[in-house]
């Protein structure tokens, strides 16, 4: 049993947090002022092809991209590690392509769609956001409503999704619908929308906290050909958990890192306030929740790593991956919490990052389901489990 | 042209040392430990120098304990060809790791060694102009800029009083200053490539060298702790103090 990264894994850990550290950090003064002024906090479109250069010529690029398309086939492992780094700063930003809807896409893309969409995806050229999510269905998703119905060669869908990122930036969108009456995961199946395709509509943009966008869809009379539904008809709620899961494991690797920042922080600030005549660091309190923090992390890294090891090895990591997505976001709330805390009136400001990672991790608590229904997941599996 | 570059591990440059509590050294159990970053930048010229034409192998040489196969893999990441790493635990000092360096030179024929002017736990700059006597060769320590013309190696050195320029025969020995060159990242493709690149293990018998130190080291003790400050009233009490006090007027 292994508890550490491969030497390569270890050199590519380093190499991303020189590239936080060095690229992504001092871009946070003026991404949090624009944020404060109203604007949007992501990064402009220089500042985001000036990173992609420096990506491609650093080979960040592609990472759990199979060799054969072009990617350096990283194991999850080594994707944990990069993430975790990247969860150190409140930009922003991860290394093309995002590996949620890559995983989904290698699962369940057929020939012509893996040419249309799945390589210009993992090459970076298309971007693509996820449709799940109902007004009335949201952290159960097997409760959506939105219909897709065969007319002829086409499929005409109606409905409507909201609490879905990044659509106007988008090349397509994976929208999820259910074929048929069935109920619960039955008939769910996935399609392909190009965007600009007549009827799908985007309603609105809604602001969210933690400098975050999200759209509401409406689907009228959304004529698709066979061509764009992705896998089989019917059979879309399985590589959608995948992804799920991709993302969940991603997020316990970024709230680790959002930890180790904020515990930093916490720690530089605890060695240099005196308060009453005594030194942050010389109270028990303030200890307590550096020693606190420090040991949750290493809980949660190592929960982190295996769940990524048993992926690699194959296993159904379903259920590692809601423990971690619930211990994580946590964590991390708690941890920035404090270093808020041991900032005291600095820790309000919208100068610190500290603020906007708290508005992110208060939003990871809800997204890709709220730590509530994860609990409930995670214990029906052991309740339904005993004979 | 090969180049030979040493590379040392060190305590990262991130970590604030901690002298261990039986004053023999400092504690690196635990501890992030990193390619010192001179010898970052005597890797970095040595690339160039390849990239330029002029060297057409480099190999870098890590000595101390397995380890340090760590530092060769992240020299040979950035661009080195090959490592070899001198294995021993007994602790090396700079004449000891100069005799060791020597021997390899004399086996591997290097037109140029690049070293850091100085590893950042001991602070001792001594291996390089050690290194430089054993061998007899010319050396352009607290380099800041080299170039390569017609057979001559021109250094730029950062002395007290300014830049000096010198033209040195090769084979030399350069030390790097800070501003000599800013490293690279080992890019990814590079890392992947570093793990096939191969590293020879030596220990110090097959070269011929007896690493025993020469040096003992009485004690290693934490810097004293400033003593808290006064605050004065008046001009008038500064200058008594200073004065009567501090005897400084």
């Amino acid at each position: 049993m292994m508890f550490e990264l491969a030497e390569e894994h270890r050199m590519l850990k380093d190499l991303v947090a020189k590239f936080v550290d060095q690229e992504l950090i001092p871009l946070e003064p003026a991404a949090l002022a624009r944020e404060t002024r109203g604007e949007k906090m992501g990064l402009s479109h220089d500042e985001e092809a000036r990173l992609h250069a420096k990506c491609k010529e650093l080979g960040l690029w592609g990472l759990d991209v199979p060799e054969q398309f072009g990617g350096a086939n990283l194991p999850a492992v080594a994707l944990m590690a990069v993430n975790e780094e990247l969860g150190r700063t409140c930009i922003p930003f991860f290394f093309p392509p995002d590996s949620p809807n890559l995983h989904m896409l290698m699962a369940a893309c057929n020939e012509d769609q893996k040419q249309r969409y799945m390589l210009p995806y993992a090459s970076g050229d298309k971007k693509s956001a996820i449709a799940i999510s109902e007004p009335g269905a949201g952290g159960d998703p097997s409760g959506m409503t939105t219909r897709a119905v065969k007319d002829g060669d086409e499929w005409v869908i109606n409905g409507r999704k909201i609490w879905v990122s990044r659509v106007p930036q988008v090349d397509f969108t994976i929208v999820m619908a259910r074929v048929g009456e069935g109920k619960r995961h039955e008939g769910i199946t996935a399609f392909l929308v190009d965007k600009g395709t007549p009827g799908f509509i985007i309603e609105r943009e809604i602001p969210m906290i933690g400098g975050q966008r999200t759209y509401e869809l409406v689907f009228d009379n959304l004529r698709l050909p066979d061509a764009q539904v992705l896998g089989t008809i019917g059979q879309g709620f399985a590589p959608m958990q995948l992804r799920l899961t991709v993302r969940r494991l991603q997020m316990g690797a970024w709230c680790t890192g959002m930890a180790v920042r904020a515990l930093d922080m916490m720690i530089s600030q605890a060695k240099q306030r005196t308060t009453f005549g005594v030194k942050l660091s010389d109270r028990q309190a303030v200890q307590w929740w550096i020693a606190d923090a420090a040991t949750r992390i290493h809980a949660c890294r190592l929960m982190v790593l295996h769940a990524a090891a048993k992926q690699d090895s194959g296993g159904d990591v379903r259920t590692e991956a809601s423990m971690v997505k619930l211990v994580a976001t946590e964590l991390a709330q708690d941890v920035i919490d404090h270093a808020m805390q041991t900032f005291g009136a600095m820790g309000m400001t919208r100068e610190l990052p500290l603020q906007m990672m708290m508005q992110k991790v208060r939003t990871m608590r809800i997204y890709e389901g709220p730590s509530e229904v994860h609990r409930m997941v995670i214990a029906r599996r052991l309740i339904d489990g005993r004979k | 042209m090969k180049i030979l570059v040493p590379v040392k591990r060190v305590v990262d440059y991130n970590v604030k040392v901690r002298v261990k509590s039986d004053g023999t050294g400092v504690e690196t159990a635990g501890v992030k430990m990193s390619m010192n970053p001179f010898d970052e930048i005597g890797v970095e010229e040595a690339v160039r120098l390849k990239e330029k034409g002029v060297a057409s192998e480099i190999i870098a040489v890590s000595l101390g304990l397995p380890a340090c196969a760590e530092t060769i893999r992240t020299a040979l990441a950035m661009g080195a060809d090959r490592g070899i790493l001198v294995e021993t635990d007994v602790d090396l000092q700079p004449l000891a790791v100069a005799k060791l360096l020597a021997a390899i030179a004399a086996k591997e024929q290097p037109g140029l060694i690049i070293l850091g002017k100085q590893a950042i736990d001991d602070d001792m700059s001594a291996t390089g102009p050690m290194l430089a006597a054993l061998l007899g060769w010319p050396q352009g320590t607290f380099a800041s800029k080299v170039t390569v013309e017609d057979g001559k190696l021109l250094v730029t050195r950062e002395v007290d009083g300014g830049l000096e320029s010198v033209s040195l025969n090769l084979p030399a020995i350069i030390t790097t200053d800070l501003r000599l060159n800013e490293p690279r990242y080992a890019s990814l493709p590079n890392i992947m490539k570093a793990r096939k690149k191969p590293i020879e293990t030596v220990k110090p018998a097959d070269l011929g060298v007896d690493p025993a130190p020469r040096l003992t080291v009485v004690s290693v003790a934490e810097p004293p702790k400033r003593q808290a400050g006064v605050k004065v009233g008046s001009v008038a009490e500064l200058v008594s103090k200073l004065k009567n006090e501090a005897k400084v007027i």
